[in-house]
């Protein structure tokens, strides 16, 4: 068994030996300088897989939500798991053959190079050029002409095999293998004659995979969709770039994403601190870019981890993003050994600093294709995962959860099988032992071959993700069988007379798990109906309700009710008047087109409704400054929806906004409610990154989870999140901020926190590690916290964990100590735990102290984290124990 | 008792009593008055010994034009020699040389031994004194200080104007314009300008004592230029100087609220200081006095960091939206980046001015008080001289340069210093420690020291905090302002040039002294 096993080693490490040795000749002549010649930091970045194929033009909407990231210098479309027929090639050459694609951007180089670079080498299945609009400047904001794109459809001559495999020494490798490389190699040198080493740059290759294509531009990314005619083309995985370079008059395509390694193209959002140094390591293995931008360095060390390497993919993202701190600690042994191992021979390869890397590629040998998404370590760019799983399934990656909802909103309009909400939305923890930071969104061909695709969704350790299985969306293109039910128009209209919003939600939390879809499209579309000119408010506050708590819904998909319920409310919305003509309730509504009409509250008018779509995501044409001048106006309550990622909502009010509510619905963008001084905000949904930076005073509920540098340096306020918070949240926080997190946070909860003394008034965090079950349950995670820092280097606060099994340690803490939980301390935190209560349905009693289904004391169930006074020697312990 | 009757007595170490009742008057006047040095035995180059041999006759008080020698009113005896205002033995020169004046020999002119003990390479003692006789007296130091360059060796020490052999014949001094545009966007945003081509860096309220930072929000309302709040926070007592103050957003958000954003006609976002890019803010414990931590609203006597960089901000689109969240919460407010001067930093200012900034302040490795690290302050990032140049090129051939303000900060000591970084193609420059030295600083470097500066100006202690008097520092910042200006008009002049903005970028008026043979 020891001798196979050798064997097996020997064979791999001989091959990777012949493959590196095989490149030498491809070092470039003279000096080599790895640096930079275009900086760009951020992006846009979003990708999904699907069971069916889809047309282009649904990356498009996400690409246009995401425009603000880029700056129309640079975007690129990769398509993946393509459909034959939108070829005009069969499908056992789409499976076989390589699509090498070619920028020409000067389209005279194309007979030189199928005379140099394809025609000795390849026999050609298809092709042809890639068909564009007429005029670029009929595609909006594409200010430069795209490169004509050749595309041919190839297979290496076999004799050309032979001799390449002798020249190279290459006889060991399997035949497909060799003829990779050879594809590999092929562009390389085609690059380097027709870009790399000219001044004048006059074409390179876009991308030479099976079943996979890319194309990039000078613009914007949703251009390409365009410009190239791919809106109708068809393929199983898409992933779009926007780009942000910021060096140079001139850019080429050739620098925008995404970038092609063998079988897998890449995009990127960040950039390394240690370019150098990876490019050092590749050199050392006869790789070098050719158009110097960090992408290109990623996808070439993801190509030799893959292909040269051969390396399971759980180990080329360990290589790529290590797992360290108490992270790797706890790792099972046997990982822990194999894992340093990978972090001795990559360690200085992989890549430091902020990046964000999506992955599309063909799995060559099983026909699937895949969809990737690894975060840094330190979780420094923004990332949102996101599953619907039913009838047909989708996986989506992004920069912003907005990007996502677009994408499956684009995809529904066309098709029913899809929701317009996924099913389940989720950051991953980069480096940790829990999950890897990194998840694995696979199509793979359905057992039988009968032609249908699995979606299966895992994380770098392969532990699957997966939705409550048992339920089914609704499909919302059928109309709903007419039928009434006595019982809920009782509700109602009881409801309505009594003025009693929670009696009609507590109807239907209680037959929600009964209730099939008609009924609950009846009831909805009803009450709709019937208070949206009567007693809007009625209606609005019940359905918001109905959304914003959890329940069990039986065998209705959770994600289908939100989007019924929220059909109702834009029902309700959508009949509240407009200015200018006479009003019927206390609501007025406002949009994109009568914006001008603004005026301030007169009469028994109440709340502005703000109809967010057609207005910008920032400057002075977004739906937050609106919001701003109907608070100068006089308006009190200020209601978002429809809101596609617009930034600084509740945000820019000033000093003294107490009595100002704020509600958003749907897809609130960054830098919610920061800043706030008196007023309270209210999302009835996920909310994005950069949440209540420098918040001051104020109060704002989130029923749902919040991204990234949630309260950085916040003085003060009170939050209630019902989920989870990413990573670093109420980062160098002082004063008195206070908040309850149900769920958990990814990292860096409150480092350097500031916030005195939480007994005389200073601020504290309740973290109470919970998450939901299928049935809307609350039940505890099984680590209420899995970061390996928490409250490092606070000078002030406490952080108040919910950890009944004490699973916290002391190396999470560094510059804190484990407290007594005193009387003191639930008197303190017991309000907060009441409104909370309130907010969500959390019970204290129910869900908070009874653990296993025992009621527990609070000392046993909370642990009272706190920084280390000065001077004291030795960190403190609660009686836990440890 | 105020800073001009103070003046009258023309003696020094005389603090003037704070002002009573704490008026803080919003309107200041630019006019120069002199501010005498707030220590009784100020450092000067020379000094003066008066033997037992001195009868008192007074003559050299009656000939010695610059105050050395005094006997106010009727007194009999003489004042002791002020003699840092003594300008040395080229006074021999002159018919009003007090050692050979003197009936009795009893007056003898010496070095002063501690002059050479002051400052650093950069900023020479003859740097320092230069600056407080401006600060002083609103006027050019005489000619026995070398008070245009140090002895750095180096950066602008090494460069020097290039003068042309004529100007022309009707270019009137007083037709000069020192007016610098901050506002080039074409943007509805209001067109700010100000009437010297330089402002005043950000010190916090915690790092500086507040009566120093008054001061300079004072000085700036005066010279119609600003002062900026640094990131400590920004007290009340800074709000009748509204107009003039720049707001800090600085990573660790230390006293910022959209109340102070709204407040400032310009906010500036501080990535990273020359002097210690990489490595963020410290404000050791013993200066987190209860006053500075109220502000802060941290916890008395902690250390307080500012990380590096943006929790925020870890890209360029990441700064867009930094930048637009203060647009939003500000409508009127002029953005301005302050970065330090990394290989890219020609790429980083680019990126400022796609994200809607207005003003790119690069600040280089010169800068700095005793709070940076030696080997940060040495050893990281590009020397501004060059920073300046690339970038400005840079923005040249983007396309943008008129579209966007370019400040330079990090070892602006003088006049001179501004000059040739506006000939580098900075628009203007920020400066910071030589406001400081105006009011007494000497570049000890002990800034950061348990309670402090020993002048009482990098200090929050509140014993110490009485050391510096708010008019005062007003008015020594308001001559060092006039005196700047006069010295710059002067350089505009001789080299034939109408206006500061007609400076810039002009190397062809510039030579570095390595290269002049080449």
């Amino acid at each position: 068994m020891t001798n196979r096993k050798n064997e097996i080693n020997d064979l791999i490490a001989r091959r990777a030996d012949a493959l590196l040795r095989a490149r030498d000749g491809l070092r470039p002549e003279g000096d080599w300088n790895p640096r930079p010649v275009e900086a760009e930091g951020g992006c846009g970045v979003t990708g999904f897989a699907c069971t069916i194929p889809v047309g282009g033009r649904h990356i498009y909407e996400p690409s246009r939500q995401m425009r603000n990231r880029g700056n129309g210098k640079g975007g690129g479309i990769a398509a993946c798991g393509l459909v034959p027929e939108d070829m005009g090639v069969s499908a056992k050459v789409l499976e076989d053959d390589y699509i090498l694609q070619v920028a020409l951007l000067d389209a005279s180089a194309r007979g030189e190079i199928e005379k140099a670079f394809i025609e000795p080498f390849f026999n050609i299945d298809g092709g042809g050029m890639v068909p564009t609009v007429d005029d670029y400047r009929d595609v909006p904001l594409l200010e430069t002409r795209p490169p004509d794109v050749a595309r041919y459809f190839v297979r290496v001559k076999p004799d050309v095999l032979d001799r390449f495999a002798g020249e190279k020494g290459l006889a060991l490798l399997q035949r497909r293998d060799i003829e990779d490389e050879f594809v590999f190699q092929n562009s390389i040198g085609l690059n380097r004659a027709y870009y790399a080493s000219l001044g004048e740059k006059r074409a390179f290759v876009l991308s030479h995979a099976r079943n996979l294509l890319i194309t990039k531009i000078v613009g914007y990314a949703e251009a390409a969709v365009q410009y190239y005619r791919m809106a109708d083309m068809r393929a199983h995985v898409w992933i779009a770039h926007q780009r942000y370079p910021t060096k140079g008059r001139v850019w080429h395509p050739g620098g925008a994403h995404p970038f092609i390694g063998m079988n897998e193209a890449l995009v990127h959002n960040g950039d390394f601190a240690n370019y150098h140094s990876v490019c050092e390591y590749l050199a050392q293995r006869n790789l070098f870019p050719q158009f110097l931008t960090d992408t290109e360095v990623s996808v070439l060390l993801f190509d030799l981890l893959n292909r040269t390497y051969k390396y399971p993919i759980e180990y080329v993202i360990e290589a790529i993003a290590p797992t360290t701190e108490l992270d790797f600690d706890r790792l099972p042994a046997d990982k822990r050994e194999i894992y340093r191992q990978i972090q001795i021979a990559h360690a200085h390869a992989s890549p430091d600093g902020p990046w964000f890397f999506i992955i599309a590629r063909t799995l060559t040998e099983s026909n699937a294709f895949q969809l990737l998404g690894i975060t840094d370590t330190a979780m420094l760019r923004p990332q949102v995962f996101a599953l619907q799983e039913g009838e047909v399934s989708i996986g989506l990656i992004c920069s912003e959860k907005q990007a996502i909802d677009a994408t499956l909103a684009s995809l529904s309009s066309e098709d029913a099988r899809f929701t317009p909400l996924a099913d389940q939305y989720w950051n991953a923890r980069g480096g940790s032992h829990s999950d890897g930071g990194a998840f694995l969104l696979t199509v793979s061909p359905r057992n039988g071959n009968c032609g249908g695709y699995d979606l299966l969704v895992t994380d770098k350790f392969g532990k699957r993700v997966s939705t409550p299985s048992g339920q089914v969306h609704c499909r919302l293109d059928a109309a709903p069988a007419q039928q009434g039910n006595a019982d809920d128009d009782a509700v109602i209209g009881h409801g309505i007379e009594s003025n009693n919003p929670e009696a009609i939600f507590l109807h239907l939390r209680q037959n929600a798990a009964a209730m099939d879809y008609d009924r609950l499209r009846n009831f909805s579309r009803r009450l709709a109906e019937q208070c949206k000119l009567k007693s809007p408010q009625v209606g609005i506050e019940a359905l918001t309700l109905a959304m914003d708590r959890r329940y069990a819904t039986g065998e209705k998909k959770r994600t289908s009710v939100l989007v019924i319920l929220r059909q109702a409310l834009e029902d309700i919305f959508a009949a509240q008047s407009l200015f200018g003509v006479p009003a019927q309730t206390s609501y007025r509504r406002i949009t994109w087109d009568a914006r001008g009409l603004l005026r301030g509250p007169e009469g028994q008018e109440m709340t502005l409704l703000i109809d967010a779509r057609g207005f910008q995501p920032e400057g002075p044409d977004c739906d937050a400054r609106l919001a701003v001048q109907a608070w100068h106006l006089g308006w009190r309550h200020i209601v978002h929806y429809n809101t596609r990622g617009t930034r600084f909502q509740a945000a820019g009010f000033g000093p003294a906004t107490d009595g100002l509510r704020v509600d958003c619905y749907d897809n609130p963008g960054d830098y919610l409610a920061s800043g706030i001084d008196g007023l309270e905000a209210r999302v009835h949904g996920n909310a994005q990154d950069q949440l209540c930076q420098i918040a001051k005073r104020g109060k704002v509920v989130i029923y749902g989870d919040v991204g990234q540098t949630f309260l950085y340096g916040a003085k003060g306020g009170e939050f209630f999140i019902f989920g989870n918070a990413a990573g670093r949240p109420m980062i160098n926080a002082v004063g008195k901020p206070r908040v309850i997190i149900n769920g958990t946070a990814l990292d860096f909860l409150a480092e350097s926190f500031m916030a005195g003394d939480p007994h005389r008034g200073g601020g504290f965090a309740i973290l109470n590690g919970l998450t939901v079950d299928a049935q809307g349950r609350m039940i505890p995670l099984d680590l209420p916290y899995p970061g390996s820092n928490l409250l490092s280097l606070a000078s002030g606060g406490a952080i108040f964990v919910r950890d009944p099994r004490k699973t916290l340690v002391r190396q999470q803490l560094n510059g804190g100590a484990f407290r007594r939980m005193s009387d003191a301390d639930w008197k303190l935190i017991l309000p907060y735990l009441k409104e909370n209560e309130q907010l969500f349905g959390i019970e204290i009693e129910r869900d908070l102290l009874t653990v296993n289904g025992e009621r527990r004391h609070f000392r046993e169930v909370y642990r009272k984290v706190a920084p280390v006074e000065r001077g004291e020697a030795e960190a403190e312990t609660d009686d836990a124990g440890e | 008792m105020n800073a001009v009757k103070q003046s009258e007595s023309g003696q020094p170490g005389q603090p003037a009593a704070s002002m009573a009742g704490g008026i803080e008057h919003a309107r200041v006047s630019r006019e120069v008055k002199p501010a005498l040095p707030r220590f009784r035995n100020e450092i000067g180059k020379y000094r003066i010994h008066r033997s037992s041999d001195c009868v008192n006759c007074g003559r050299c008080a009656e000939i010695c034009p610059r105050g050395v020698h005094t006997r106010p009113g009727s007194y009999r005896l003489l004042m002791r020699p002020l003699d840092y205002r003594c300008i040395g033995t080229d006074c021999a020169k002159t018919d009003h040389y007090c050692v050979k004046a003197c009936p009795k020999g009893a007056l003898s002119i010496s070095l002063n031994r501690t002059f050479e003990t002051l400052g650093d390479y950069r900023w020479t003692p003859d740097l320092l004194i230069s600056n407080w006789i401006m600060a002083e007296t609103g006027e050019a130091p005489g000619p026995h200080l070398e008070s245009e360059v140090g002895a750095s060796g180096g950066g602008f020490d090494r460069l020097r104007l290039r003068f042309p052999e004529t100007i022309p014949s009707d270019l009137r001094r007083e037709d000069i314009s020192t007016s610098l545009l901050l506002n080039r966007r074409d943007d509805s945003r209001p067109k700010l300008a100000i009437d010297v081509p330089w402002y005043g860096g950000g010190m916090s309220f915690g790092s500086t004592n507040i009566n120093m930072l008054l001061g300079k929000a004072r000085a700036a309302k005066a010279w119609n230029t600003f002062s900026c709040t640094g990131e400590g926070g920004y007290p009340d007592r800074f709000i009748p100087y509204a107009d003039h103050m720049i707001t800090q957003v600085a990573t660790g958000l230390f006293g910022v609220r959209e109340e102070t954003i709204q407040r400032a006609p310009i906010v500036e976002f501080k990535y990273a200081q020359g002097a210690k890019p990489g490595l963020g803010g410290h404000l050791l414990g013993d200066k987190n006095t209860p006053a500075v931590a109220a502000m802060r609203e941290a916890v008395v006597g902690t250390s307080l960091f500012s990380p590096f960089p943006f929790h925020s901000v870890y890209s360029v689109e990441d700064h867009k939206k930094h930048l637009d969240w203060i647009a939003h919460v500000n409508p009127r407010a002029l953005l301005s980046a302050k970065v330090s001067t990394p290989a890219d930093v020609d790429m980083v200012a680019v990126g400022i001015y796609y994200a809607g900034g207005h003003i790119v302040h690069m600040d280089g490795s010169y800068g700095g008080t005793g709070a940076a690290p030696n080997v940060a302050k040495k050893n990281i990032a590009m020397p501004i001289e060059y920073a300046i140049n690339r970038v400005h090129k840079f923005l040249v051939d983007e396309g943008i340069r008129e579209k966007v303000t370019l400040m330079a900060s990090g070892g602006v000591r003088n006049p001179y210093d501004a000059a040739k970084a506006i000939a580098l193609g900075a628009d203007g420059v920020v400066i910071g420690t030589a406001e400081l030295v105006s009011a007494g600083c000497n570049r000890c470097g002990n800034c950061e020291s348990g309670r402090g500066c020993a002048r009482g100006i990098a200090t929050t202690d509140p014993e110490l905090l009485k050391m510096v008097d708010v008019e005062w520092c007003t008015q020594r910042l308001i001559n060092m302002h006039h005196a700047w200006r006069e010295i710059l008009i002067g350089l505009l002049h001789r080299l034939g040039l109408d206006s500061v903005a007609a400076l810039r970028g002009r190397t062809d008026l510039l030579t570095h002294l390595d290269y002049e043979d080449a």
